[in-house]
């Protein structure tokens, strides 16, 4: 029962690391940018949530207005920061993306004061099913639920879609894309505003499994997802989901485990380092 | 007076750190997110030495060997993966180092290790630091026109290209990798004497922005942009102190309008000025 | 435009630097560095209000020998290699007395600058042992560590008569320090610790630790962390199904951890400094007076630096502001003064002594629950 438990806590992990990871590895597919600014999108999508519902009282409107938001913001950060610099080498986004990241969390702090909020009611967090010894609580079982939802939502539109063969044409090859009439900067706008709407909605769900939003909130679940997303094979998208919940499996089991040797990150990129080094390519990425 | 010598002396130790970082990913094209896990090495190997009664000079040489040692390791591991998984690799050597120190009694764990000898003064560390950088500035202009850095210029254009005219790709990536860390340790080895004290948190992921920010932002690659990014980095949040509640805004503010306006960093700057590029 | 703007900034930042002329000399100026940005600016800010509200009170009093306190503050981002250099500033500006409102790294990093330019410097919160025995001139206002856990002891085999104990430890000084106290001290109160789990400064998950929690069944937890890693781990453990009795320490001792527990707050056992309940009349004055201030609840670490200023005040009061070495005898001499978390006085080695408030959470609030005052237990080590 223990382990079972602990398997479904790593799934559950895994499932918001899924909702992170889908987006960056979408970005870097189109573009080959680490996208660390990912973490403010993260962020305020959690500020954005947990203001509306302590207004409004209601979570549907949070998770919208969130959405909105962080969905407004990613595409704003690729127009201003990144389309610029595109020809140059990929450490110049890279620092740039660690310059917003930076500059952002200052201004969380500065906006929304060092404490962090907590929202006024949060019931699907205190409400626990329990099945046999096991319990979860619903902020657990909507992360499932929505990691599932949004995924699949996200495989319909990539394979059933038009905008979606778009997509699939320009990642493949920018240049015979445009060719055929698609238009590549629609679809870099469109990867980023699905990546930052996931990354909202996985920030208001983080905000509410922790009951805590925070400055600093987005840093870390934004570095383990471009772990993630090279552990699956750089821009490949079943492997970003694959290398996710192995993700949140491991830290799970070894956060018990593995407790007198090292800490949780430090696990998570062990794992990282021992898979590369036996798959350069990732888990489903093909080799060179 | 003491407070100029403190600065001028971290202002050299990150010139050393951030020459270091530019060998491997500047003059090699190997990018390394790690960077502070190197510093930290030195500076735990130097204390744990110097703690147990070797003599500063000793524990300072130990220091760099390992963090050269782990070095060559993960110049191994830059010959399996490259480029952005490269980067994401050396970023987990970076917690990887942190999360384990963090959980070992024998390194102090989370108290870190205090009471390290101190042998020299201010002046004493602040020369050392000040030598140490301008020895790393020496030895990065040279190997910029050597063999081997024309080698280095190589691997970092085109790896496939440089092994078909018989470069020894491997070795050049592991010497640099080498060289650069234990550049680390030395910086390391100094800190640790200096502070006397050492805590893991010195040497995080943040720790590793800094330095490949200070390379960027002087223009990777070019030594004396890397210099003068290194101590206007370590300049500016001392003069930024009076606004210290804005600081870190205008630090990231800065990175990214350096990125987006001026990508080839401080020594881009000075080649659309002047027309001439820095060494 | 683009580009010049950043170096007119600095060009600017310069200048300004340069010609920085100290306003009003003939003011008593304290040094005081917290963390004011990065990983723990909210543990900084509540520090620095503190601090500020005692000079308030101090200067509307009629200041220190006719003269008004000047806090001289500077953010050291809760980093050690940013305290060196502004330690320095701080002797360079021939400040004669500082306080350090922040956490242990950047603390011990300064403590030995200080001690070799002979400036008392008074540590209100951070808790690693090594920064007082830097030498004379360290004080330290907060509980140690491991004083704090034998605290601890004591409450679970005495009040709460619980032996099983599992420890949830925050892996960093504080927790660690915290946990060696308590286990040292649990076998003379018969309390056994049958586990111990681990968890770092930036968890908020601890789904696979209340998994660990139900399969060993303790009889009482005991908690060390912070409200933002503390809060979510209470509620995710009370929403998880565990029932026992947890007892915390100073790290919750803040609202913000009771808005994020919430429900599962309540009952929550804090060993701290401030009673809410207190009848001592400085510490209830600092309670009310914070309160109406700031607009939020009092709190441990506002407490510890609202201390530390009084202490500095009280000192200068007896042999000046201008003798640093003096300014460290008269600290040095300070008995059971009354101030914001209670009675205290100094051990030879600068580490305070004090009764271990306990506190407990009931209705949304922290109530009195005991006190514990038992000078050998609580006695800091002398060396």
């Amino acid at each position: 029962m223990y382990y079972v438990e602990l398997l479904l806590v790593g799934l559950v992990w895994g499932c918001t690391y899924a909702m992170m990871a889908l987006g960056l590895t979408l970005v870097y597919g189109l573009l080959r940018i680490l996208h660390v600014a990912q973490a403010t999108v993260f962020t305020l999508g959690a500020y954005v949530g947990l203001l509306v519902a302590n207004h409004t009282g209601s979570l549907a409107a949070a998770f919208v207005a969130a959405g909105l938001a962080a969905g407004a913001l990613g595409p704003l950060i690729y127009r201003l920061v990144y389309q610029p610099i595109l020809d140059k080498p990929p450490f110049v986004a890279l620092v740039a993306s660690i310059g917003v990241l930076i500059a952002m969390e200052d201004g969380f702090r500065l906006v929304f004061g060092p404490y962090g909020l907590s929202f006024a009611k949060n019931t699907w967090f205190t409400t626990s099913l329990r099945f046999g010894g096991l319990s979860l609580n619903l902020v657990q079982i909507w992360i499932a639920i929505a990691a599932v939802v949004l995924l699949l939502l996200f495989a319909l539109f990539a394979t059933r879609t038009r905008a979606g063969v778009a997509w699939r044409a320009t990642v493949s090859d920018p240049a015979i894309a445009e060719s055929f009439g698609v238009s590549v900067s629609g679809v870099r706008h469109l990867s980023f505003f699905i990546a930052s709407v996931l990354a909202g909605v996985a920030g208001v769900l983080v905000g509410l499994l922790n009951n805590l939003v925070e400055p600093g909130m987005g840093s870390v679940i934004s570095y383990k997802g471009l772990a993630i997303i090279v552990l699956g094979g750089l821009g490949n998208v079943p492997g970003t989901l694959l290398a996710s919940v192995l993700l949140g499996v491991v830290e799970s089991f070894g956060t018990v485990y593995l407790d007198k040797v090292m800490d949780r990150d430090a696990i998570a990129f062990m794992f990282l380092i021992v898979v590369l080094m036996i798959r350069p390519q990732g888990l489903l990425g093909k080799a060179h | 007076m003491d407070y100029y010598l403190s600065v001028a002396t971290f202002a050299a130790l990150n010139v050393i750190l951030a020459l270091g970082l530019n060998l491997i990913s500047g003059f090699c094209g190997q990018v390394s997110l790690g960077h502070a896990a190197f510093y930290g090495l030195g500076a735990y190997g130097a204390a744990l030495c110097s703690v147990a009664g070797l003599p500063m000079g000793l524990s300072v040489a130990v220091g760099m060997m390992v963090a050269g040692a782990f070095g060559i390791l993960t110049g191994f591991a830059a010959l399996r993966v490259r480029e952005d998984f490269l980067a994401i690799v050396t970023m987990g050597v970076g917690f990887l180092f942190l999360g384990a120190v963090r959980k070992q009694a024998w390194l102090g764990a989370e108290m870190g290790i205090a009471k390290i000898p101190s042998p020299l003064d201010k002046w004493g560390y602040a020369m050392l630091a000040i030598g140490g950088a301008v020895a790393l500035l020496l030895l990065s202009l040279h190997v910029r026109r050597s063999w081997m850095g024309r080698a280095f210029g190589a691997v970092a254009q085109d790896e496939d290209a440089a092994r078909s005219i018989g470069i020894d790709v491997s070795g050049y990536k592991i010497a640099a990798f080498f060289i650069g860390t234990a550049a680390a340790g030395l910086a390391g080895g100094i800190y640790a004497h200096m502070t006397q004290l050492i805590v893991p948190d010195a040497f995080n992921f943040v720790q590793s922005v800094t330095i490949l920010a200070m390379v960027v932002v002087g223009g990777i690659g070019s030594t004396l942009g890397v210099v003068a990014g290194a101590v206007l980095l370590t300049l500016m949040p001392e003069m930024f102190r009076f606004i210290n509640d804005y600081k870190l805004l205008v630090y990231g503010g800065l990175l990214l309008a350096v990125m987006r306006f001026s990508p080839e960093g401080l020594a881009g700057l000075v080649h659309r000025w002047t027309g001439r590029r820095l060494a | 435009m683009s580009l010049k703007s950043p170096s007119t900034l600095l060009v600017a930042a310069a200048l300004a630097a340069a010609f920085a002329v100290p306003a009003a000399a003939q003011n008593i100026r304290i040094g005081f560095h917290a963390p004011l940005t990065g990983f723990a600016a909210s543990d900084g800010k509540t520090a620095l209000q503190g601090a500020e509200l005692a000079v308030e009170q101090i200067n509307a009093a009629g200041g220190v020998n006719g003269r008004k306190l000047e806090l001289v503050v500077q953010d050291d981002q809760g980093k050690p290699d940013q305290a060196l250099p502004l330690a320095n500033k701080y002797i360079g500006e021939g400040l004669k007395v500082v306080i350090s409102g922040s956490y242990s790294g950047p603390t011990r990093a300064a403590a030995g600058v200080f001690q070799n330019a002979r400036i008392p410097y008074i540590t209100a919160y951070a808790i690693h042992p090594d920064i007082t025995r830097a030498g004379n001139f360290m004080f330290r206002t907060s509980f140690m560590g491991e004083v704090q856990g034998r605290a601890a002891v004591k409450l679970i085999g005495d009040s709460l008569k619980k032996r099983k104990v599992t420890l949830l430890t925050l892996n960093n000084d504080f927790g660690q320090a915290l946990s060696a106290g308590f286990k040292e001290a649990a076998g003379k109160f018969g309390v056994q610790v049958t586990s111990e789990y681990t968890y770092a400064m930036g968890d908020r998950q601890f789904g696979s630790i209340v998994a660990s929690v139900k399969k060993d069944d303790p009889e009482v937890l005991y908690i060390s962390g912070y409200f933002f890693n503390g809060g979510p781990l209470v509620a995710q453990l009370r929403a998880g199904g565990v029932t026992a009795p947890i007892v915390g320490t100073e790290g919750f001792d803040t609202h913000n951890f009771i808005s994020i527990a919430k429900d599962a707050a309540e009952g929550v056992i804090i060993t701290t400094s401030l009673d809410r309940d207190t009848k001592l009349p400085e510490m209830r004055q600092f309670i009310d007076d914070y309160e109406k201030r700031f607009n939020v609840g009092a709190e441990m670490v506002a407490a510890s630096t609202h201390t530390a200023v009084n202490v500095v005040a009280a000192a200068m009061r007896k042999v000046g502001a201008d003798d640093s070495v003096k300014l460290r005898e008269a600290i040095a001499a300070t008995k059971d003064m009354a101030v914001a978390t209670g009675r205290i006085g100094f051990n030879a080695l600068g580490e305070v002594y004090k009764a271990a408030q306990i506190q407990i959470i009931k209705g949304g609030k922290f109530r009195y629950y005991a006190v514990i005052d038992d000078p050998v237990l609580l006695a800091p080590p002398t060396k």
